[in-house]
């Protein structure tokens, strides 16, 4: 506990420091298509600023058709349909139909997590593919979601699968 | 070993249950995994401890069956990278473990093999032997052969080059290994090689019957059963699907793929081999267990293997030299008209030849094939296969693949539905020197689970949608039958426990391909990942969720 409290007037100076250099406004919200971290305010202390610099990475190509076909066909040729499945309803990796995202689902997260890959398989396809073909595989994968899928009657939808 | 016996007969002497007492089952304890996802495979009872692997992260548990409670002895938590849940093809299943010299032998989907002294639960070693970065998983049993533990890879999907390895179970250290497809250095096709057949004679087949370096991307993975005979000191194994599935970009016979090889189990040498399903054009992976038996044929008494393939025929091939003995379909199929034995190879009907930008429709038996990873059992006393069966059917377009290291090299749209008659798996007694079915029990799903037969001539099996069964081996009445928590997609085993007393143990524990790729709407349980519901298995999310937990009965 002492420890913790001898901790705090350290980090609350790195803290304004760090906000000084980004010009970083307290309680800066992010936009749907702008990054977000995840804050857990319970770890930061008061007088510290608790948001992150909200970064400007805007999709381009949000809700153009024609960028969404594009990135259609470029999700079957860079092998993504075969493990999010046709229409990304899911197979080896997670379904984009639900529209629940592991790693935040608006433009810039999914972008992020093409670019960069993720933990349980994802490869990182920055420097493999373009930043434009990115942008347009995140119109596509984002066109996909279904709706609302929280209950299961057994009478609802249903989708042709497929195995390997 | 994973199957009971080096022949892979999943046969057991025990007669404590009977047809006449099967009724008076009940759960003697049951314990929960810890994880979710397909529980294939089986324990391992030795010494009056239990040993049970689980999917990723492939923990051991070792159970003490002489206390009450079966408390654990330990709990091994190997490390295992978690990127490779991303590269493995059909869940990230665990086919089992092996025994030898006090060490438990079993493989890490990341592609490391682990030993564990199974005195303490410590690592004894671990070597790594398949690449994740190149879409290597490990999924398969391994069997010890003398001081060889031999272990084989995954990801047919993945454009992987397929192998089979023998590693020393002293040390860990990789002893031999042999490719299924490559120059015959690779392959290890040296004077030995003596395939039955002229067609499969000749150097460097396994690059020779490929375009232009397309073996090294073409798959031939080993990540199905493997069988030993000690008397002509071979192992048996088959190899997968060739990759892509779009066969128009590798034509040629593909080999080694689809296959089944016999190899010297000192030095890897190739024996003979048998191309079960040359230029595959449906994804008829040649992986399905190879039973090792005696059986009266023409007169005498052959020493045969007996192979259940995915493409819906029941292969009895001499296991000495490789010659196609009988080839009897046992499920509903129209891709073929039946094998030629004086070739050993199927007669293709052209319509259900698979080409790009064609749907070719109904195709029977579906990719999951007529049969998949699940093993049959044979019972000497009956003289019959148990056999577990998909009934499913698929239509299936070819389209161009690009190989990206690390993701599916696939190329084709293949949606599955049920088969003829309705029903989508049937749990049969086979003749294969008739190619009679003696009897069968149809099932609303695929039989995913495996058979066990047992010497009080009654057989065990486990469904898609959670029911556990005891069947009469001869007349295939059900004797007995529990609903289990979740889908069985593994193997019974039966064991005698310190106290005297007939145990059998099964997983439940929906999963693999049939669990999670086709049964879209179970996987709703995955909290961070909801599906819309498949229309391969309809409505099984109403009989079943996920869940891993190990069952034993008794009298």
């Amino acid at each position: 506990m002492s420890r913790l409290w001898f901790l705090v007037p350290c980090l609350t100076v790195v803290g304004a420091a760090l906000a000084a250099a980004n010009g970083v406004q307290a309680n800066a919200q992010g936009t749907a298509d702008t990054l977000r971290f995840v804050a857990h305010e319970e770890y930061i202390p008061v007088g510290l600023p608790s948001r992150a610099r909200p970064l400007s990475l805007r999709n381009p190509f949000e809700g153009n058709r024609e960028a969404i076909a594009t990135g259609a066909r470029i999700f079957v040729a860079y092998n993504c349909v075969d493990c999010h499945g046709a229409d990304g309803s899911g197979a080896m990796g997670p379904s984009f139909q639900d529209g629940r995202w592991r790693f935040g689902g608006s433009a810039s997260e999914v972008f992020e997590s093409i670019y960069q890959g993720r933990p349980e398989g994802m490869p990182a396809w920055g420097g493999r593919i373009s930043e434009e073909q990115i942008w347009m595989l995140v119109a596509y994968v984002r066109s996909l979601t279904v709706g609302d899928l929280t209950t299961e009657n057994f009478s609802g939808a249903e989708q042709e699968r497929m195995g390997h | 070993m994973p199957a009971g016996d080096y022949a892979s007969s999943r046969y057991s002497e025990l007669t404590q249950i009977t047809a006449a007492n099967a009724k008076d089952l009940r759960v003697s304890w049951a314990f929960s995994t810890g994880t979710l996802r397909g529980h294939e495979g089986q324990p391992l009872v030795i010494d009056n401890t239990m040993y049970v692997v689980t999917p990723f992260p492939n923990v051991a548990y070792a159970f003490d069956l002489t206390k009450v409670g079966q408390p654990l002895k330990w709990k091994f938590r190997p490390r295992n990278s978690q990127a490779a849940i991303g590269q493995a093809c059909c869940d990230v299943v665990n086919r089992g473990a092996a025994y030898a010299d006090g060490k438990l032998f079993y493989n890490l989907l990341e592609g490391t093999t682990v030993a564990v002294n199974v005195r303490d639960g410590t690592q004894a070693w671990r070597t790594r032997v398949a690449n994740l970065e190149r879409g290597e998983t490990i999924t398969m049993a391994p069997i010890v052969v003398k001081n060889h533990v031999l272990v084989g890879n995954s990801g047919g999907e993945l454009g992987v080059r397929g192998w089979i390895a023998a590693l020393d179970t002293r040390t860990g250290r990789e002893v031999w290994r042999a490719y299924s497809a490559g120059p015959d250095r690779d392959v290890k096709v040296g004077p030995r090689f003596k395939p039955f057949y002229a067609h499969d004679r000749g150097t460097n087949l396994g690059v020779s019957t490929w375009p232009a370096d397309a073996w090294k991307t073409g798959a031939g993975a080993v990540w199905g059963w493997l069988s030993y005979d000690p008397e002509l000191n071979l192992v048996y194994h088959g190899t997968s699907n060739p990759g892509p599935w779009n066969a128009e970009q590798r034509p040629g016979d593909n080999k080694w793929t689809c296959a089944i090889l016999a190899r010297d189990a000192d030095t890897g040498e190739l024996v003979w081999a048998f191309q079960v399903t040359p230029h595959d054009m449906w994804d008829y992976d040649a992986v399905n267990e190879n039973i090792l038996v005696d059986l009266p044929i023409g007169g005498s008494t052959r020493k045969v293997l007996v192979h259940f393939d995915r493409n819906g025929f029941a292969y009895v091939l001499d296991r000495a030299t490789g010659e196609a003995l009988l080839a009897h379909p046992f499920v509903p199929m129209n891709w073929s008209t039946g094998v030629d034995l004086t070739t050993g190879r199927p007669t293709v009907v052209p319509a259900k030849a698979t080409a790009q930008g064609k749907k070719v429709t109904d195709i029977c038996p579906s990719l999951e094939g007529g049969k998949n990873q699940q093993p049959a059992a044979f019972s000497p006393r009956t003289g019959l296969f148990y056999v577990p069966t998909i009934n499913l059917c698929m239509d299936f377009e070819a389209r161009p693949a690009t190989y990206i290291p690390g993701t599916p090299y696939i190329g084709a749209s293949a949606p599955e539905y049920g088969g003829p008659d309705g029903y989508r798996g049937e749990f049969m007694a086979f003749d294969v020197t008739t190619g009679r079915k003696v009897w069968g029990i149809r099932e609303p799903y695929p039989v995913w689970g495996g058979a066990l037969a047992t010497a009080g001539d009654v057989v065990f099996y486990g469904t898609l949608d959670g029911w556990f069964k005891a069947v009469d081996a001869h007349s295939g009445d059900v004797l007995w039958r529990f609903k289990l928590g979740s889908g069985v997609v593994g193997n019974p085993v039966t064991y005698l426990g310190p106290d005297g007393k007939q145990y059998v143990a099964i997983y439940s524990g929906l999963g693999g391909d049939m669990g999670v790729l086709i049964a879209g709407d179970v996987s709703a349980s995955l909290p961070h990942d909801v599906r819309v519901r498949g229309t391969t298995l309809p409505d099984i999310g109403r009989w079943t969720s996920w869940g891993g937990v190990l069952f034993v009965f008794s009298l």
